[in-house]
Parts: C-alpha cells; sequence; structure tokens
C-alpha cells in the first residue's frame, strides 16, 4: 500500500508536467530587442534565456487532429512543418536569418491563424521542474541509503552534506510533523511533507540564480501541490473528518445544516488557498524586480538619460533588497506550505473524543 | 472598462490595508506574548506564522479578483 502510494505520487509529479505545459499558451513571448518585455520576463517561454551566451529552443509537441507533432526546437518547427506557423506570420513576412525562418512570438498556429487543438510544448518551467524534481531524488536517495547502512543513527552524521539535511530533516520532522499531526500519525506523513518542502525550495532557489526559473511562479504547479496535499488530506481523513463536515457533532441540528455547506466550501478552500499563495509570492517577487529596475527607464524616458545613470544606483540597490527579501520570501514559502500542508493534515487524521466538548 | 483598472487599483489597495492591520496586530500579540514569556516564544512564532498565513491568503483572495479585473 505504501509502496503504491509513493508510486502515485512521484507518477503524479510528473506527469503534472502537461498541466505545467498547456498553461504556456497565455504567454506572449516578443524577440523585440529594442523593448523590455516585463510580462516576458515573469511567465513561462518555450526557451532556455542564457543570454547573452546562447538561447536553447525547446522541443514542440503539438497534438491536432488526431496526430502528434513533435519537433526539436521552434526554428525546425517553423522550417519543416507545412502545417503550422508562428502566430506573428500569418499576415506577416516570415523574418529569416541565414537562410532559416527565426520564431517571432513563439505562439504556434495553423496556417489560418487558428490556435491548435493541444499545445503540449515543454516550456522553461517544466524544464527546472524537472531539474527540481532530479536535484531532490538526487540528494535524498544516496542520503537515506547511508541512514539505511547506519551511518548517522548508530554513529555520528559524516560530512557537510549529510550534517546540513540532518538539521532540516529533524526540523520538520519534530517542528512541523509532530507538532501538527500528532504522535501517532506523525511518521507515516513525514516523506511527504519531507518531499514537499524541499521540492518547492529548490523551485524557488532557481529563481534566485542567473538565468534560472522558479517553476513556483507557475500557478499550474502551485495547483498540483496542493492537489497533493488535498488528496492526502481526503484519503487518510478519519471518520470523525467527515463527520463534523457533514454532520458537526455537539451542536443544535439547524446549526448542523448551516455549517454543512459551510464545512464543506472549507474543504476547497484550503488548498485553493494553498495554491494561489504559494504561486502570488513567487509571482510578485519577479514583477517586483522588474518594475523597480524599470524605474530607471521610466526616468530615462521622462528627465532623460543622465538623470536615469545619476539614480539609477538608488533602485539597483533597490532590487539587491528586493533580492535579499526573496531569498528569505523562498524559505518562508516553502515551510508555510509544508507547515499548512501538515496542519490540514492533522485536522483530517485527528481522532476525536466523543466526550470532549466542541 | 478604465473604470474596472480603477476598482482593481482600489481592490488591491484595500486588500493590502486589510491585511496589513491583521498581521500586524498578530506580531504586535505574538511580541508582548514572548516578552511576558521567553520560553514559549518558539511556539508563539509557529503559531504566528499560520495565523498571518491564513490572513494572507485572504488577502490574496481579493488580489486574485483584482487581478481577474485588470486583466479584463
Amino acid at each position: 500500500m505504501r509502496q503504491l502510494l509513493r508510486f502515485l505520487y512521484v507518477l503524479l509529479i510528473f506527469t503534472s508536467g502537461v498541466a505545467v505545459v498547456s498553461n504556456s499558451a497565455f504567454g506572449a513571448e516578443k524577440d523585440n530587442d529594442n523593448q523590455i518585455d516585463l510580462i516576458g520576463k515573469v511567465v513561462d517561454k518555450h526557451y532556455l534565456d542564457f543570454k547573452p551566451l546562447a538561447t536553447i529552443e525547446l522541443p514542440r509537441l503539438i497534438y491536432d487532429n488526431g496526430r502528434l507533432h513533435a519537433y526539436r526546437s521552434t526554428t525546425s518547427l517553423l522550417n519543416k512543418s507545412d502545417v503550422f506557423t508562428d502566430a506573428r506570420y500569418v499576415q506577416a513576412e516570415p523574418q529569416m536569418k541565414d537562410g532559416k525562418i527565426k520564431p517571432a512570438s513563439y505562439q504556434i498556429v495553423r496556417l489560418d491563424g487558428t490556435k491548435p487543438q493541444f499545445d503540449f510544448s515543454i516550456t522553461a518551467h517544466l524544464v527546472f521542474f524537472w531539474i527540481a524534481a532530479l536535484l531532490t531524488f538526487l540528494i535524498f536517495l544516496p542520503l537515506s541509503k547511508k541512514y539505511r547502512q547506519g551511518i548517522g543513527r548508530r554513529s555520528e552524521p559524516q560530512g557537510a552534506f549529510q550534517n546540513v539535511f540532518e538539521t532540516l530533516v529533524v526540523f520538520i520532522r519534530d517542528e512541523i510533523a509532530l507538532q501538527n499531526i500528532g504522535s501517532q500519525k506523525y511518521l507515516f506523513f513525514t516523506p511527504y511533507l519531507l518531499t514537499v518542502f524541499f521540492f518547492i525550495l529548490f523551485m524557488n532557489f532557481f529563481g534566485l540564480m542567473p538565468w534560472g526559473v522558479s517553476s513556483t511562479a507557475d500557478i499550474t504547479v502551485t495547483a498540483v501541490l496542493a492537489l497533493m496535499t488535498f488528496g492526502t488530506t481526503q484519503l487518510f481523513a478519519t471518520k470523525d473528518h467527515w463527520k463534523h463536515v457533514f454532520w458537526f457533532p455537539g451542536v443544535p441540528v439547524p446549526i448542523k445544516f448551516i455549517l454543512m455547506p459551510v464545512e464543506l466550501i472549507g474543504l476547497f478552500t484550503k488548498p485553493f488557498a494553498l495554491c494561489i499563495r504559494l504561486f502570488a509570492n513567487m509571482a510578485s517577487g519577479k514583477i517586483l524586480v522588474m518594475a523597480i529596475l524599470g524605474i530607471i527607464f521610466i526616468f530615462s524616458n521622462l528627465f532623460g538619460p543622465g538623470v536615469a545613470y545619476g539614480t539609477s544606483w538608488v533602485w539597483v540597490l533597490l532590487t539587491l533588497f528586493v533580492y535579499l527579501i526573496k531569498a528569505l520570501v523562498s524559505f518562508i514559502q516553502a515551510y508555510v506550505f509544508t507547515i499548512l500542508s501538515a496542519l490540514f493534515i492533522g485536522l483530517a487524521v485527528a481522532e476525536h473524543n466523543e466526550e470532549h466538548a466542541h | 472598462m478604465e473604470l474596472a483598472y480603477l476598482a482593481a487599483g482600489f481592490g488591491a489597495g484595500i486588500t493590502t490595508i486589510g491585511a496589513a492591520v491583521g498581521i500586524g496586530m498578530i506580531g504586535k500579540s505574538a511580541m508582548e506574548g514572548s516578552a511576558r514569556q521567553p520560553e514559549a516564544s518558539g511556539d508563539i512564532r509557529t503559531s504566528m506564522l499560520i495565523s498571518a498565513a491564513f490572513i494572507e491568503g485572504v488577502a490574496l483572495f481579493g488580489q486574485v479578483v483584482c487581478i481577474v479585473l485588470a486583466l479584463k
């Protein structure tokens, strides 16, 4: 049972990529060198941006009319496909570079300008999502192997690597899982909480790295994570939990009817808030950095480039400050997501005494 | 259409005020609590973060409505 659940979780994590990529159709990507595209820096992209070194285009997978069209990159799709074209080339003449058609908007449409049925293309968010998942595996599988051999249990933990992660793991087990779930069941849910914490933490940290993208600034990623907490909560809920939802004990009957819809809505608002909270915090950090740096360009337009150069150090310092806040928020949001997941699970799996008053 | 932008701006501001008042009150009480009883500051910090997260959640619902208004 436990092995099966673990397998299902892993499967969910990887298949959630489909949800991630379908969101990419909303992203309006521009490749205009003169303008700074603020929205383009925040939404998902179909390429990995290593400017000024390189730009790696990601594979395009498009399902249309019962056929899956797969291409190595957007450029190769534009040059080889006779069904699809770039959204901006429906009316205008394609731009060429070295005899090849260059992608302009990265938004793929049919030749008549209509959208294809499903765009499953791999995006930057999905790539960093996979990297974070891989990192979680690569760090914790060797670590758990060490503990199975007895290093850290029968002897001291060895090396800085094991020591660093042991503090975090013990913190989550004792301060989050034990405090919120209770001493009887907390060990069963600790693996899930650990996975969620480190996975979110790694995804958040990728947003702080140069050229990195934080996948948690994508609402589909956070929605899937919240959905898994919701699933865990409902799957392992006790009879008492359902009783509290549908027929609240210890109150008069008319109140029971009032509480039933309230509790039912409460079931769904909890994961919804979990999803929106993580997404909004990570996305707003990105937007804030862009907005503050944008002040330099606004000043340049309003008062001339001299003023913009003169005052730019203020905005750069402010950006540095926001960046440090972002680092803090990355930790806090991973912690908050984990502790709230633990809290919701703890509420659902708690065994109530019928005698104690509500 | 322009009124929708105005409403979104006002809404974002008002939700922020509400969240700021709420989180400020939590911070105040938590500080008073841990000043009075320093040995309980660990528990207080945890409960403070949880309550702050709930308030933030409500504020974010408001912000989402504002974003929907602005993007309409």
